[in-house]
């Protein structure tokens, strides 16, 4: 355990970052439209974190590798979408159904999938998650098919620098939640049961209950994050449900280290922001931006599979040592 | 529906799982043998199609022994793509936990779609059948296009070679051998590695000979690795992961199915594969003919 | 837990830094006046962009040449939104925010269309589209900063029917992909079928996936049903799959096929391309006789060695709209532009052409003929007498748009 001089220290940081997200998009809104851009894309990355954050839940505490978590987020986000533009439902009922929804699919699809384990829960949620998207799509008159649907209203108050503190304080509670989710008995049986599941077994745990649980809550929070992301965008979209949106948080779980709370959301905003930085400083790269990923990709499964928070680590102890 | 058009339908069905089978079957070994979820086969097998149409274009003829040559050189290129694959990356991570292994294989998507597009660009392109195998033949008063029959006896005969590899070969009982016990086989002076490599090879060359196939029947763009690597999965789980013969029946359930689905249902086409895999996910997970683990 | 929030500062840190860093790169270059592409360079988009490529690439030496819009440079900065729409939004802003552009083209998804015209309303940006051909975008997602150089899909889908109609068929089969375009365009094209030839009846549909390429189960579906014609929102590599499959079978025996033959298609079917089929095209170079065409076309070959495919004349025109309307107002401020954009004649491509005023809809229609060989093109069939079904009689009348666009 740390002692208090490092409890400080912790604090101090804690603080400072929290400080740092807080004022960032007061300073980037006195840059003109260049800071208005860069306040897009930081509330971006803070919705994409919390996407990536979910899954976590399920990949790194869970142990199991979902490639179906983009029907939650597309769930949560279709609510909000035909919510707010067809029945008129305003910005907060919708914004507090979106996880109800995304919870409800997850409940209904993990239902099915948490009885597979390794590689037969990874395809079935493919599989679920694909049927969804396909189901969305073929349901043109409802959802507008590939189209989407548009035009979504904004209330008065959202500015993009409003909404922006809007989605970081809700980052903010769930990554709080998330973290006493884990920390309690709940997260450490799950922990124990992705370690060894005969033996939490043996000692009377349910645990596909549990995991079912856990893929629900994984499911609501993905949920918010596709519910503010349809506000943030103002459209809802059939690849929000692709299984291609689905391996973004898994990329950037992987990146920033799927072992960790913090970890997906760093790889998150890393990817998002390495992206954007390479078609800045020359719009050639971005072409080849695929070829980049997978390059990074490849690095971080053969060198660093424990992501930057690992890399992180490592460095920490080496100093330590010396 | 007459009797005749339900005959008709299977036949055309069965052709094109055949097809299916012949990408699916190098999936299915790769798995068998690696415990490695190939997502970079439907890559491989479009690389497999792209070659086609540049060395197709090279060469500049139509008759059956250009096509035949297409077939011959195309599919060691691709296996020959394997091997540097399977050398360089594979090799580090086979101890490595599946999530790993499918992230890989998806880095290697990224890689080889967009290399892909850099070196052939978005040209909408295909290779033109040989002559001999243009036409048609009558099948209970309709017309079967003879490249379909064509592939529906290239698939059997591949089958059984892969059969006969596998189950009546010194190597493949060494295959078979190196999936459940490989420590036993490199302590009796196998080389465990070699034999890894030249599975993965097999792989990748019918990877490429389903390409070269496609490559003749539809136009050939930068999706159709993707388009088809989902339907792979769906046969080999089907089938049953590691099975030949699972591969092959799953195979023909995928084509003869959405064969006869579209007549009602064309909408439904597209959901078929994905609600079969779901079904036996669900009921049978280890597939039709493969064995439950442990 | 000290690690955590170690962590925690490292990250605050380096972002801080690199956003720094980030809005440098943007803050130079006065002279040069941007316009910020949102194209789709990647998967079934690539066909499409190569051939838009050339025809910017041409279009702004051209320019620069002759002295840039009102003696300012241009210079197009593309984005590749891979066909994703919410990739598509972000870029668009991208582009006018960070890159400063002061107006927008777009890309080849419809989808990535409706996305972007929003981003282009919000910021009052002027933004046309030129292969991608969604009518919504005209009439429910109408914006005036938007203006469209490409028969949309209801000109499209009444466009033949009103060429077929005038054949004596009366059985239809209908095979199309199942996704926004295939279905408003079949919508159109059936409303107006109705209408107009009460007796024709469509008695085969079938919705393959978008992009499907192997046809080989609904091909024997739609021949059971024997239509005589079969009209078709097919396209590129998966029409050209459709007819390569097609003809084994002896589909064109007993049926016509009518659907967009663009010349990226012609030249992938090649030879096998069966004769007779009711065809059309949106803008096919060999059909239009124009000074201005053929110059293009004479300009655009000597560069990259081949034909201009559609989307290259559609992009160019789109271009020549923005560039008259600025040198007829004399401005790049966007509210004036639109002013003088609606309404406004141009020299097009295709001869004169204007952008009707109520839903800024160029009145450009679609080319029809049959497939034939040609001397001069030894590899692949064109069609032959071709004629435009003027965009007047297809598109929707002014009351019609009204009652859709928003208030």
């Amino acid at each position: 355990m740390p002692g208090n001089a490092s409890g400080k220290m912790q604090r101090t940081a804690v603080a400072a970052v929290l400080t740092a997200l807080f004022v960032l998009p007061f300073v980037l809104a006195q840059l003109g439209r260049t800071g208005e851009f860069w306040i897009w894309v930081i509330t971006e990355m803070v919705i994409m974190a919390l996407f990536a954050t979910s899954l976590n839940l399920i990949l790194g505490f869970g142990g199991m590798v979902s490639f179906g978590h983009a029907a939650f987020f597309g769930t949560g986000a279709y609510t909000v979408a035909l919510l707010m533009k067809k029945a008129g439902f305003g910005f907060v009922p919708a914004m507090i159904l979106a996880p109800l929804a995304g919870a409800l699919a997850a409940a209904i699809i993990g239902w099915f999938c948490v009885r597979r384990i390794g590689l037969y829960f990874s395809i079935l949620t493919l599989a679920f998650g694909q049927l969804l998207y396909m189901i969305v799509f073929q349901a043109y008159a409802f959802t507008g098919g590939d189209d989407g649907i548009h035009g979504i209203p904004k209330p008065e108050i959202f500015t993009p620098l409003t909404y922006y503190l809007l989605c970081l304080i809700l980052f903010l509670l769930c990554f709080v939640s998330m973290r006493t989710l884990t920390n309690s008995s709940f997260g450490l049986t799950i922990r124990a049961i992705r370690e060894n599941p005969e033996r939490a077994r043996f000692l009377g745990v349910n645990d596909r209950r549990y995991q079912l649980l856990n893929f629900i809550i994984a499911g609501g929070f993905a949920g918010l994050a596709g519910g503010l992301f349809t506000e943030l965008n103002r459209f809802a979209q059939t690849e929000f449900l692709h299984w291609s949106k689905s391996a973004e948080p898994l990329l950037a779980s992987l990146v920033g280290g799927m072992y960790s709370l913090v970890g997906p959301a760093i790889g998150s905003t890393v990817l998002i922001f390495l992206k954007i930085i390479l078609q800045q400083i020359h719009k050639d790269l971005v072409t080849v931006w695929a070829i980049i990923l997978g390059v990074i990709l490849l690095a971080v499964v053969l060198f660093a599979p424990e992501g930057l928070v690992g890399l992180y680590r490592k460095f920490r102890e080496k100093r330590t040592q010396n | 529906m007459t009797l005749d058009f339900i005959l008709f339908l299977s036949i055309n069905g069965v052709a094109q799982g055949m097809l299916l089978f012949i990408i699916a079957s190098g999936l299915s070994l790769v798995f068998g043998v690696l415990r490695v979820i190939n997502f970079a086969h439907g890559s491989l097998y479009m690389i497999g199609a792209f070659l086609a149409c540049s060395l197709s274009a090279l060469l500049a003829g139509t008759s059956l022994l250009h096509f035949l040559l297409l077939l011959v050189l195309v599919p060691p290129a691709v296996a020959l793509l394997g091997f540097v694959v399977e050398v360089t990356l594979f090799r580090r991570i086979y101890r490595r936990e599946h999530l790993m292994q499918l992230l890989l294989t998806y880095a290697l998507v990224l890689i080889f779609d967009d290399l892909a597009r850099v070196v052939w660009g978005g040209d909408l392109r295909n290779v033109a059948r040989p002559e001999l195998l243009a036409g048609s033949v009558e099948v209970f008063g309709l017309f079967l296009p003879s490249y379909n029959v064509f592939i529906l006896i290239l698939g059997p005969i591949i089958g059984l070679g892969l059969w006969l590899l596998l189950y009546r070969t010194r190597s493949g009982k060494l295959i078979r051998a190196a999936v459940s016990y490989p420590q036993m086989l490199s302590a009796l002076g196998v080389n465990v590695s070699a034999l890894m490599t030249a599975t993965f090879m097999l792989g990748c060359w019918l990877a490429g000979f389903g390409g070269v196939l496609m490559s003749g029947l539809a136009n050939i763009d930068l999706g159709i690795g993707m388009e088809k690597i989902i339907e792979c999965f769906a046969v080999v789980v089907i089938g049953g992961l590691g099975s030949v013969g699972g591969t092959m029946l799953g195979a023909i359930i995928i084509g003869v199915g959405s064969s006869f689905i579209q007549v009602p249902l064309s909408r439904l086409a597209t959901m078929f594969p994905y609600i079969v895999m779901a079904l036996v996910l669900i009921i049978r997970p280890w597939g039709l003919f493969g064995k439950p683990e442990r | 837990m000290k690690v955590e929030a170690k962590r925690f500062l490292f990250v605050a840190l380096a972002l801080s830094l690199t956003v720094g860093m980030g809005w440098a790169p943007g803050a130079s270059a006065e002279e040069v006046l941007k316009i910020g592409w949102v194209a789709d360079m990647s998967g079934i988009g690539a066909t499409f962009y190569k051939s838009q490529k050339a025809a910017v690439d041409l279009f702004v030496e051209e320019t620069n040449a002759a002295g840039g819009f009102l003696g300012k440079k241009i210079e197009v900065i593309a984005r590749d939104a891979a066909l994703k729409p919410d990739v598509g939004a972000n870029l668009a802003r991208e582009l006018i925010l960070s890159e400063k552009c002061e107006f927008l083209i777009g890309g080849t998804s419809s989808a990535v269309a409706l996305a972007v015209t929003k981003v282009s309303k919000e910021f009052k940006k002027i933004v046309f589209f030129h292969t991608s051909n969604a009518e919504s975008i005209t009439t429910t997602d109408f914006q005036p900063y938007m203006f469209q150089v490409v028969p949309n899909t209801g000109i499209e889908g009444r466009g033949y029917i009103l060429y077929l109609s005038q054949k004596p068929y009366t059985k239809y089969g209908y095979i199309g992909y199942d996704y926004a375009y295939g279905h408003t365009q079949f919508d159109a094209a059936k409303a107006l079928l109705n209408k107009l030839n009460p007796k024709a009846e469509i008695i085969v549909e079938l919705w393959p996936k978008a992009g499907e390429t192997n046809y080989s189960s609904f091909i024997p579906t739609l021949m059971s049903k024997n239509p005589e014609v079969i009209f078709s929102s097919l396209w590129g590599g998966g029409l050209a799959s459709f007819i390569k499959q097609g003809v084994p079978y002896g589909l064109f025996k007993k049926s016509t096929l009518t659907a967009l033959y663009d010349l990226d298609l012609l030249r992938a079917t090649g030879l096998e391309m069966p004769e007779g089929q009711l065809g059309y095209a949106r803008c096919p170079f060999y059909g239009v006789d124009t000074p201005q065409m053929a110059a293009f076309v004479k300009k655009y070959t000597e560069k990259y060695n081949e034909e201009p495919a559609d989307w290259a004349i559609m992009i160019y025109d789109g271009l020549l709209v923005l560039k008259k309307a600025i040198e007829t107002a004399k401005t790049f401020d966007a509210d004036i532009l639109v002013k003088t954009l609606e309404g406004m004649k141009w020299n097009s491509l295709r001869g004169e052409r204007y952008i009707r005023a109520e839903d800024h809809m160029a009145n450009v229609g679609i080319y029809v003929g049959t497939t034939a060989k040609d001397p001069r093109f030894k590899n692949f069939l064109i069609l032959k007498d071709v004629t435009e079904v003027p965009a007047e009689k297809a598109w929707l009348s002014v009351e019609e748009v009204k009652k859709l666009q928003p208030k």
